[in-house]
């Protein structure tokens, strides 16, 4: 099976790494849930994100780095997830996100979104 | 908010946010290990991406691409200082003049709250008057409520001082006046508004800040000190600050609370007249009120001052209201020259930005080689086209900051010349600071888009844009030349034609009979003893009353229609006298005979129109009501004499004889042999002893008359003057680029003269691209200005505003300098050395 690749495009076309991965778009805020998610019970640093993600995903979902920072950023402005420094398993400082009270709000509104969402598509695809 | 609170955080601490966001990167791809390692990718781009998510990204481009723009201009400081000087003055004009509007307009005056200041005006669908009678006001400072204060101002003609011979200036205020704008005096106090609103209050006068330092040696025990104002005695109670900003830029320079006026202009009953409009009335609305609501108020208040008073109030009387706390009250008419005054500036701007937009074109070819590695190297077109355009905002910034010197250093010349109030100064305010910089993009647009779009699209070798920048350079500069053009002959003809009347060694002599209270019969007494004293006077050729002195204070105007066609008459009482001391002379028929009634003069331009040349002698004027008997006869016809609308050519006069009734408002108007100057003491020696309670007004109509034309000329000068400014920067435009063309064709220009081509061929060859442009910018440019000196019409003194004169001098002109543009550069271009244009490359 391949694997799924979240990617953006680059800006700067002519600077894009030589090796290029197929893109398979994933729907706008999924990895946003996805993050929200595995930080629900406890905070992580942005590897052990990726890494969660990819392994809770039974190895299908692959996080690039590309993608997940921005993210990161853009939910820390957005002020879902806030970030703290703390040391890594292997002693090194890291920044550790966690969630928010917004951001658990968030988590909630878009994962019943997300299940209507897929409900709806499942019903069609069921019957059609 | 949170969120903009949190980007800003950011952006403040941006340089340790984009440290902790490497550090976490570098942890990130060590963790990964070695060979997935490679799979990270570029991170300066990675971070740049994440960077993004604030959203401050298009800031540090913008650092980029200013820094990269200051090293370009500064490369290159002969464009630069050229670009920047040329911009200076275009934009200059226009901050120059929106200075002087924001100054007249928009700046409040420094006065307690001046937002809730407002000035009344009396109107009703036939009439309007910006003054109104004393008791009126004193009604509605009574009855009014969405008003907390209601002042009045009285300026008066100037008075006698002590015994000096210079007048001075006097203005009657209420006694609320200082209290209600906050003034503080320098010494002394202002008028109590208890104490001074009494009628028996012991007279007092407050004097300006000039008066106490001009006229009283800054003496600074003069409080308590007596005056004499026409003969009366007033205590000087306090000196006023030298930053006092009057209403209405009045200019008095001593203010004597309003219930004195009766003592000082002794006889007086202008207070208690209705039938007078004697003061500027100023309100200060209530807290919450607005002034459409205090007019509604004001409306229903004239209708109960209509039952009390029937004879004071006009039919359909109501009252207008228009923002007072600002130098000059405008009125829609202001607007309109403001409007045609900025037309002229923006058009300035218009050659300024067409001209330097065919400097950045010609530029852009000397770029092209930096361009075009730039776009090979990956930048985009939309990345070039922001770089080019940041660097004509950095231009515009620049002229327009010189532009805004430029401009305070002229303001500072004027106000020095106008002997404006003190608390005018030139310095900038926000509002004039944010015109600038508003003015500098736009300039930026106009001079930068074009080029920008060609160069970033790499095919600035069109000529379309150049020439339509020819075309728009010369259209302006034509509507301005020919504005300018119209003025300067409205100038010469006032100056080298008679006017219709003689002012020289005419005085007008006004007794101001009615202020000191003088019935009919004690008038017509005492004018006709002064008439006859001054006609044994030695010198005097002829007197004569007139109810309407030329060029005096008051103007009467009756709008009419004529055949469906809209009028304006000047109406005038009249002895017979009259004509031969003006010099006006008699076309048709008689002058009136002593005691006449019924009977009336016309001016040509009147009979003209009412009888189109036929002889008017005998018939009596279409009026709207027929029933109206007796009517006036017309008895003759006299020359145009627009005594009081010297600039109005479509104006008319109609002339009355004097009746009984019009004698306490008659002045006296007299021709002497040689100067007029010597009459002055004659003159108030004979009232002196007619009546010494009277100072009368005397006045030169030549003095008068010259300040007139003053007023005219410095209008036409200034206009020529920017005129000529865009006319110059048009002719070095066209130069440049003609020049620059010849240059980019000089090796064809070789291989023709080789080929044996006369030099007149190819002259012709260079030119033909741009004789279209500047036909097609001629015409544009006398249609524009045929539509927009229409504006102008009124204050032509006699010149059509399609005036053929103006407009073929100003297109005859501007073409002759186009011509010497063209055909200098492209003649150097002739002499090119063929063998050495044929050996480069």
């Amino acid at each position: 099976m391949p694997s799924l690749h979240l990617t953006c495009s680059l800006r700067h076309s002519i600077l894009t790494p030589m090796n290029r991965i197929p893109v398979i778009s994933m729907p706008s805020g999924a990895l946003i849930m996805l993050i929200l998610r595995v930080l629900r019970s406890n905070s992580l640093h942005g590897y052990a994100i990726a890494q969660r993600i990819h392994v809770l995903s039974s190895e299908i979902l692959q996080v690039e780095e590309g993608v997940l920072y921005p993210t990161l950023q853009k939910m820390l402005l957005k002020g879902w997830v806030t970030s703290e420094w703390g040391i890594s398993e292997t002693n090194r400082k890291v920044r550790f996100y966690s969630l928010t009270a917004a951001g658990r709000k968030q988590l909630q509104a878009q994962q019943s979104d997300y299940d209507r969402v897929t409900e709806a598509i499942q019903a069609i695809l069921r019957t059609a | 908010m949170r969120e903009l609170f949190r980007r800003l955080n950011y952006l403040l601490h941006r340089r340790q946010h984009d440290r902790e966001l490497e550090a976490e990167m570098l942890f990130h791809r060590e963790m990964m290990g070695k060979e997935r390692a490679r799979n990270f990718g570029n991170t300066l781009i990675l971070r740049e991406n994440a960077r993004d998510a604030w959203g401050w990204t298009w800031m540090g481009r913008l650092f980029q691409d200013l820094s990269y723009a200051t090293r370009v201009l500064r490369r290159s400081p002969g464009f630069t200082f050229t670009a920047v000087i040329v911009l200076a003055i275009g934009i200059g004009v226009n901050v120059a003049a929106f200075s002087l509007f924001d100054m007249i307009a928009l700046k409040p005056l420094p006065v307690r709250d001046p937002g809730s200041l407002i000035q009344f005006q009396r109107r009703s669908p036939t009439r309007i008057s910006s003054e109104m009678p004393y008791p009126h006001i004193e009604f509605y400072r009574t009855h009014a409520h969405t008003l907390s204060a209601v002042l009045a101002v009285m300026e008066v003609p100037p008075v006698a001082l002590d015994n000096d011979t210079q007048p001075a200036h006097l203005s009657f205020a209420s006694a609320n006046y200082f209290t209600e704008l906050g003034t503080r005096p320098s010494l002394g106090r202002l008028f109590d508004p208890v104490l001074d609103n009494k009628p028996f209050a012991p007279p007092i006068a407050v004097v300006s800040y000039t008066f106490w330092q001009q006229r009283l040696n800054a003496d600074p025990g003069v409080v308590g000190h007596v005056l004499h104002l026409n003969g009366k005695a007033v205590t000087i109670a306090g000196v006023l600050p030298s930053n006092f900003a009057s209403l209405g830029a009045d200019r008095a320079e001593l203010w004597v609370p309003i219930l004195q006026q009766p003592y000082i202009i002794e006889g007086s009953k202008i207070l208690s007249d209705s039938q007078v409009d004697a003061c500027h009335m100023w309100g200060r609305l209530a807290p919450g009120a607005t002034a459409k609501a205090a007019e509604q108020e004001l409306l229903t208040l004239t209708g109960q001052l209509q039952k009390v008073d029937p004879q004071g109030v006009w039919e359909n009387e109501f009252i207008l209201a228009f923002p007072g706390g600002h130098l000059q009250v405008m009125q829609p008419a202001m607007y309109q020259v403001a409007a045609m005054i900025s037309i002229l500036t923006l058009l300035i701007l218009a050659v300024t930005c067409a001209n330097l937009g065919g400097l950045l074109l010609a530029r852009g070819m000397s770029r092209e080689h930096e361009i075009g590695i730039r776009i090979a190297i990956g930048a985009s077109k939309r990345r070039i086209l922001r770089q080019l355009l940041t660097e004509s905002l950095l231009l515009a910034l620049l002229g327009s900051l010189a532009g805004l010197i430029l401009s305070v250093i002229s303001l500072r010349v004027v106000l020095m010349l106008t002997n404006a109030p003190a608390w005018l100064s030139a310095i900038p305010d926000w509002r004039v600071i944010t015109f600038s910089t508003c003015i500098a993009f736009l300039a930026a647009i106009l001079f930068g888009l074009t080029p920008a779009l060609q160069i970033a699209r790499q095919q600035n070798r069109k000529p379309v844009a150049r020439q339509v920048l020819i075309a728009a350079q010369v259209a302006a500069s034509c509507v301005l030349l020919i504005v300018a053009g119209l003025l300067v002959h409205a100038m010469q003809h006032i100056l080298y034609n008679s006017p219709g009347f003689g002012y020289q060694s005419v005085v007008s002599v006004d007794p101001q009979l009615a202020q000191h209270g003088y019935t009919p019969a004690a008038a017509g007494v005492y004018l006709a003893q002064m008439e006859s004293r001054l006609r044994e006077q030695p010198g005097v050729l002829s007197v004569a009353l007139v109810k309407l002195p030329p060029m005096g204070h008051r103007v009467a105007r009756i709008s009419t229609q004529i055949q469906g066609k809209p009028v304006a008459i000047f109406p005038n009482s009249v002895e017979p006298d009259y004509f031969r001391t003006m010099n006006i002379p008699l076309l048709v028929g008689r002058t009136f005979v002593p005691a006449e009634k019924h009977a009336t003069i016309l001016s040509e331009s009147l009979a003209n129109r009412i009888w189109h040349g036929e002889n008017p002698i005998g018939k009596a004027l279409p009026s709207d009501d027929p029933s109206s008997t007796p009517r006036d006869i017309v008895v003759g016809v006299v020359g145009n004499a627009r005594v009081n609308s010297l600039s109005d050519s479509d104006a008319t006069e109609q002339y009355w004889p004097v009746q009984t009734d019009d004698m306490p408002q008659m002045s006296l108007v007299i021709k002497v042999a040689g100067a007029a100057s010597s009459m002055g003491s004659i003159i108030k020696s004979i009232s002196q002893s007619l009546d010494p309670k009277l100072f009368p007004e005397i006045r030169s109509l030549q003095s008068l008359f010259q300040e007139n034309v003053a007023t005219v000329e410095r209008i036409a000068a200034s206009v020529s003057l920017v005129g000529f400014i865009a006319v110059l920067l048009a002719g070095i435009g066209i130069i440049g680029l003609v020049a620059y063309t010849a240059s980019q064709r000089a090796k064809e220009i070789a291989i023709r003269l080789a080929l044996g081509a006369t030099r007149m061929q190819i002259l012709r060859a260079i030119l033909s691209q741009f004789a279209l442009p500047v036909m097609l910018g001629l015409v544009a440019g006398i249609v524009i200005a045929g539509f927009a000196s229409s504006v102008l019409r009124g204050t032509l003194y006699g010149i059509s505003n399609l005036d053929p004169t103006s407009y073929s001098a100003a297109t005859l002109l501007l073409l002759f300098i186009l011509v010497i543009a063209t055909v200098l550069p492209a003649r150097r271009a002739l002499r090119v050395d063929i063998v050495k244009a044929l050996h480069h490359d």
